[in-house]
């Protein structure tokens, strides 16, 4: 059994081979991605065939990413040929001189006007003809495209027509993604754009599981959605739209199943790498978001909500106009990089790191890449005399007008969600985050953090035990919603997400079915996620209450779209333990670090040496291959059975 | 105040982000299509004397404006902690009437006066008047609907029963509004705990000196911008095509002084005030140079009250952009403050050629259809404004079908509109070929057709249907905008920019937008 993730520079194999955990990771093969995986799989097996692969591929991710995705023809009503273009008909930026939009993925030229009409409750309006469908399939046949997307107004309340063109369009044996199949859900757009992405990247997404399928031989493959659950390659191939942002999900589901062992069930991803930083929320379970903007596309299929902002050890320092400290949101990027890195001149983050002595310079990158602390020092010593202020004062600076930006983007998916940071403990990784997480902690009053052990696995770990799943979906628009009723609407989800998953390889007695309800007060627009229980109006009151601040329990409340999540359990897997320690943890060395306001000399610890049940206080650093961590004076680290470095506010 | 960079840093975040998450609260919560659909609302914090000090601006119309409602508030009411202040006439702070503001005053513990207060705007789609949707052709502001000057809508944390009443009495779709206004409650509610969350973390004295220092940055940031712009006066012109009663074109003429980081914006010589609606008052000229002064600032500048004070603005009373009691406004937020954007960026061309894009479409194209709907038995109003083509700019063409300038509200999901509206939307497209020609063409416009279900009203508030957008340095002008009903044999007839109508089962209205203006000759 082996999990796998192709996300970066890297691809990391994680293997369970006879009760032994093996771990592999090899550069990744971005022209052809399989061949690292078929490469690494030769390795970590020792050569032996494969029986079980999960992997979570970036095909549909970078075919979206650099606009080399299919040639589609789209199928829409006549008259909206453009909505494609129109979206939602308002721009992102508000002050731009000139507002710009992103190039809508099908041309006008393959837009096809398709006549006949449905209505909101399903009624059919203008029927579909036989001639029109004879006319469209021709248009279609003549357009060259290599996949072709419809949807057409209100298919989610029935779908007649839609089926028709489908069938219609069969014998043509092209790729093929249908609206309502894909996302049985009212709104238009979303539902549109989101089955055009789907026809975009599926040719990409087919080859490249087909190449993989005949590599591995027998070996049953499985994809990593962006909803953190696998699915076979057939829906895969019918539904890459689910795999895009499938990497990142893959990393939180890693998280949670490496603490989950340890008691540690709610807490905050905190990813901070050279451009950017995700961070999500874990509560128990992913927290999912049903809408998001891969490159500025809408899709509208259940995404782990991980949230991005554009600050990481790579943004760049500067005082501005008003004089005020900007870091970010321009980037030194990989090349010419932070100062430090001995091409570029831009204070980074990195340089203001390395300055304040939270980074170890021989250490970097576990010493295979040599850093020039003095163009550090000289980069951030421009910066403190813009800022009138002391070198020292200036790396202090950096550290927290960035970390005021992280904890911004923490609030956004916390507070702004009805949670309260401090119920939750801080998973740092990233080359920067473990640097930055104590005093992030501290701004959010979170007491606890934790350094996950072998963080550039947790994709590929989250892969290894991710259960089997789908989510399925469909708007009811019930205005006296009746439990019976609504269990008796859901019926169809129900049986076809059995028949999936069983055809899958799921055993019948395993799956799992968690069927949840979006609520709304009647005359809403924005909707909240609940169980469908017998308590679930009620739920839906508190759960209004605990994210707005109010609840109207006698106002009457609709139900909007049904939510069926349907898995079949994964592996139970375990992290391998690690010694106890025998003895205290020594200090390798020791350097100057900047501690509150002040120098101290601090100790340096070698992350590898420090044995379970260990404990550290701060002030310390810590060094591992990967990254730094800076353990400041208010936390105590202890170590878990699994190397996973607990931090406790003392 | 200055404060040093890194704490000036990091409270300039914290402020954005209270006003930020009262927007996603009253967002989320609101009724009206306008709030929960497309978002024609706005957030803000101000300090202890009513100046702006954080807005999340969802519209930048109510930029800028916003100010004028908390000052009106404060200087005609006592308000205690637990009260809160409604307020909607343009005379008195407003902007028109739809545009509801909320006021709630921040106390901190055994103070008498507020430390700061919370505010937020939201478009309601009703507020009573002679048409549903409050957006009719008027000639005075009692016609347009029901006028809240500044008063107490909840007192020492209780409702006031006796104004929630009058107010409901005074719109067509109560139980929307109770729940906006509710939405509107508790995004303020938001705004007063996190602020008062802040205070407690890092001090009282700190949070007043980083208000200070916040206001004092974007001055400075507004100074710097000012003094790339070289020295001189700047003048422009534009028109309005008509107000709907007498002919056009209306003039707007501004000129701008600029000299060592001071602008000096003076619309001496626009024509004096009309009997239609399209009658800006002082708030929305301050919100349309508000606007187009952020936008040229190249940083991100906070939108606070800082921002205007190297501005001094000069709008003649009596003038369509100083409008005095009892014009009739409700044009003049959605549309007269378009014009007043082009004609700032027509001055602003000038001066800085090689930034400014060609004139955008101008018009909100405001659509308003109200009446009661038979099938599920309930008076209904619905309002929506579409967009238009985005002028080309020096580099890259302009966009097509996406809205510009003071608005940026989303469109209703046609599968939203038809299911609780009895409507049909018969066609929604590009309007091929209407963007400018040039070097770098101008954005098309759309088409939006909806078929009327019931027996309907209909209200238009339209522009750029005589006068087109403007193209930039031998660009091509957009073409004007259209507007049509259908009648259901089939009939077409063409309508003024400006018209209320009545409509019968099966008939259609036609709104065909402008497109924006081109960019540079196109080289033979």
């Amino acid at each position: 059994m082996v999990g796998i993730d192709t996300g970066g520079t890297f691809t990391d194999l994680v293997a369970i081979v006879g009760g032994e955990l093996r771990v592999h990771k090899l550069p990744s093969t971005p022209h052809d991605p399989a061949q690292a995986v078929i490469e690494g799989l030769k390795t970590i097996l020792g050569g032996a065939p494969a029986d079980a692969v999960t992997y979570s591929s970036t095909v549909a991710t970078n075919a979206l990413l650099e606009k080399k995705g299919a040639r589609v023809a789209l199928l829409v009503d006549a008259g909206f040929e453009d909505l494609i273009e129109i979206g939602r008909q308002n721009r992102t930026e508000l002050y731009a001189l000139a507002p710009e939009r992103p190039e809508p993925l099908v041309p006008r030229a393959l837009r096809i006007g398709v006549g006949g009409r449905t209505l909101f409750d399903g009624k059919i309006a203008t029927p579909l003809a036989p001639a029109e469908l004879a006319r469209v399939r021709k248009l279609a046949q003549r357009s060259g495209a290599e996949a072709f997307a419809v949807c057409l107004l209100h298919s989610y309340a029935n779908p007649t027509s839609e089926n028709a063109i489908a069938r219609a369009l069969a014998p043509l044996k092209r790729s093929l993604s249908v609206s309502h199949r894909i996302l049985a859900e009212y709104r238009e757009f979303e539902r549109l754009s989101t089955t055009v992405i789907n026809a975009y990247v599926a040719p990409r997404m087919v080859a490249h599981l087909e190449n993989l399928e005949r590599s591995l031989g027998r070996a049953r493959l499985r994809v990593m959605q962006s909803n953190g659950y696998a699915i076979g390659t057939r829906l895969a191939r019918e539904e890459p739209v689910r795999t895009i942002l499938s990497g990142p999900a893959a990393g939180v589901v890693g998280a949670g199943d490496l603490v989950r062992a340890m008691g540690v069930d709610r807490f905050i991803t905190f990813d901070m790498g050279g451009t950017s930083t995700d961070v999500s929320l874990f509560d128990r379970a992913a927290r999912i978001r049903s809408l998001s903007y891969p490159s500025g596309y809408a899709v509208r299929t259940p995404v782990i909500d991980i949230h991005t902002v554009g600050a990481g050890g790579g943004s760049i320092a500067s005082v501005d106009a008003g004089g005020s400290l900007k870091v970010g949101p321009q980037s030194a990027g990989a090349n010419p990089g932070p100062a430090c890195y001995g091409r570029g001149e831009s204070p980074t983050v990195t340089d203001a790191d390395l300055v304040a002595g939270r980074l170890v310079a021989e250490n970097f990158l576990g010493g295979s890449m040599r850093l020039f602390p003095a163009r550090a020092d000289r980069a951030i010593a421009r910066l403190a005399r813009a800022m009138r202020t002391s070198a020292a004062n200036a790396a202090r600076g950096v550290i927290r007008v960035v970390n005021a930006n992280m904890e911004r983007a923490i609030r956004v998916i916390t507070v702004e969600c009805g949670h309260d940071p401090r119920n939750f403990a801080l998973m740092a990784f990233g080359g920067a985050g473990p640097m930055h997480a104590c005093e992030l902690a501290l701004d959010l009053g979170i007491r606890r953090i934790v350094l996950p052990r072998n963080p550039g696995l947790l994709c590929a770990w989250g892969a290894l035990g991710a259960p089997l799943g789908r989510e399925y979906s469909m708007t009811v628009r019930e205005t006296a919603p009746e439990l019976r009723r609504l269990r008796a609407r859901a019926r169809p989800l129900i049986t076809r997400a059995r028949a999936e998953l069983t055809a899958q390889g799921a055993k019948p007695a395993a799956i799992k079915l968690d069927l949840r309800a979006d609520v709304r007060y009647r005359g809403q627009s924005y909707e909240i996620e609940v169980a469908l229980g017998p308590r679930f109006v009620n739920d839906f009151h508190q759960a209004h209450r605990r994210t707005f601040g109010y609840a109207a329990p006698d106002a009457p409340v609709e139900v909007v779209n049904l939510r069926l999540r349907a898995a079949a359990g994964g592996p139970s897997i375990a992290p391998a333990r690690i010694p106890r320690a025998k003895s205290k943890p020594m200090p390798i060395s020791k350097m100057s670090v900047i501690v509150g306001g002040a120098r101290r000399i601090v100790p340096v610890f070698a992350r590898d040496e420090i044995g379970a049940g260990a404990k550290i206080n701060g002030p310390a650093i810590i060094v591992e291959l990967s990254a730094t961590a800076y353990l400041s004076p208010e936390f105590t680290l202890r170590n878990d059975d699994f190397g996973n470095l607990h931090l406790e506010l003392r | 105040m200055k404060l040093d960079p890194v704490t000036l840093a990091v409270m300039n975040n914290r402020m954005a982000a209270i006003a930020e998450e009262m927007g996603v609260v009253l967002g989320q919560t609101g009724f009206s299509p306008n709030i929960k659909e497309r978002r024609d609302f706005s957030c803000a914090l101000f300090d202890g004397r009513g100046e702006l000090v954080a807005q999340a601006a969802h519209i930048p119309v109510h930029l800028g404006s916003t100010p004028l409602s908390v000052r009106a508030v404060i200087e005609r009411l006592e308000l205690a902690p637990g009260d809160v202040a409604i307020v909607n006439d343009p005379f008195a702070g407003g902007t028109h009437l739809p545009d509801v503001t909320l006021v709630a005053p921040i106390f901190l513990d055994g103070e008498r006066r507020p430390f700061a207060y919370a505010a937020d705007r939201a478009h309601h789609a009703d507020i009573g008047g002679m048409a549903p949707g409050s957006m009719a052709l008027a000639t005075e502001i009692y016609q347009e609907g029901f006028r809240l000057p500044p008063v107490k809508l909840m007192v020492a944390g209780k409702p006031a029963r006796d104004v929630f009443e009058l107010f409901f009495a005074n719109t067509r779709v109560r139980d929307e509004r109770e729940g906006d206004l509710r939405a509107q409650l508790a995004a303020l509610r938001v705004g007063a705990d996190r602020l008062l969350g802040l205070v407690a973390a890092v001090g009282r004295a700190e949070v007043a000196a980083a208000m200070e220092a916040l206001k004092d940055y974007a001055d400075r940031l507004m100074r710097a911008t000012l003094k790339k712009i070289p020295p001189g006066v700047y003048r422009a012109a534009d028109a309005m095509d008509d107000d709907g009663f007498d002919r056009g074109p209306i003039p707007i003429r501004v000129a701008i002084e600029v000299r060592g980081g001071h602008a000096t914006v003076d619309f001496t010589g626009t024509a004096p005030q009309v009997r239609g609606s399209i009658n800006a008052n002082y708030a929305i000229t301050l919100s349309a140079t508000f606007y187009v002064m952020k936008c040229l600032a190249a940083e991100a500048v906070p939108a606070n009250e800082g921002l205007m004070r190297p501005i001094k603005l000069i709008a003649p009373p009596a003038t369509i952009v100083n409008a005095l009691p009892p014009a009739a406004v409700a044009g003049g937020n959605v549309e007269t403050s378009q014009r007043i954007v082009d004609v700032l960026f027509r001055a602003l061309a000038q001066a800085a050629p090689e930034r400014i894009a060609a004139a955008s479409s101008g018009s909100m194209s405001n659509l308003t259809v109200g009446g009661y709907d038979t099938f599920r038995a309930r008076h209904f109003s619905y309002y929506e404004t579409i967009a238009g083509g985005a002028g080309a700019a020096p580099g890259h063409p302009g966009a097509s079908g996406i809205h510009t300038h003071m608005t940026n509200t989303l469109n209703t999901p046609i599968e939203a509109l038809e299911a609780y509206y009895p409507m049909r939307v018969t066609e929604y497209r590009m309007r091929r070929g209407s963007g400018g020609r040039g070097k770098f063409a101008g954005g098309d416009g759309l088409v939006r057709e909806l078929e009327c279900l019931v027996k309907s009203n209909v209200s238009l508030l339209t522009e750029r249907r005589l006068i087109a957008p403007w193209g930039l340095a031998g660009g091509g002008d957009g073409a004007v905008g259209e507007n049509y009903v259908v009648r259901r044999n089939g009939q077409r007839e063409k309508l003024p920019g400006k018209t209320n109508l009545g409509l019968a089962p099966g008939d259609r209205i036609r709104i065909e937008t402008p497109g924006g203006g081109a960019w540079g000759r196109t080289r033979k």
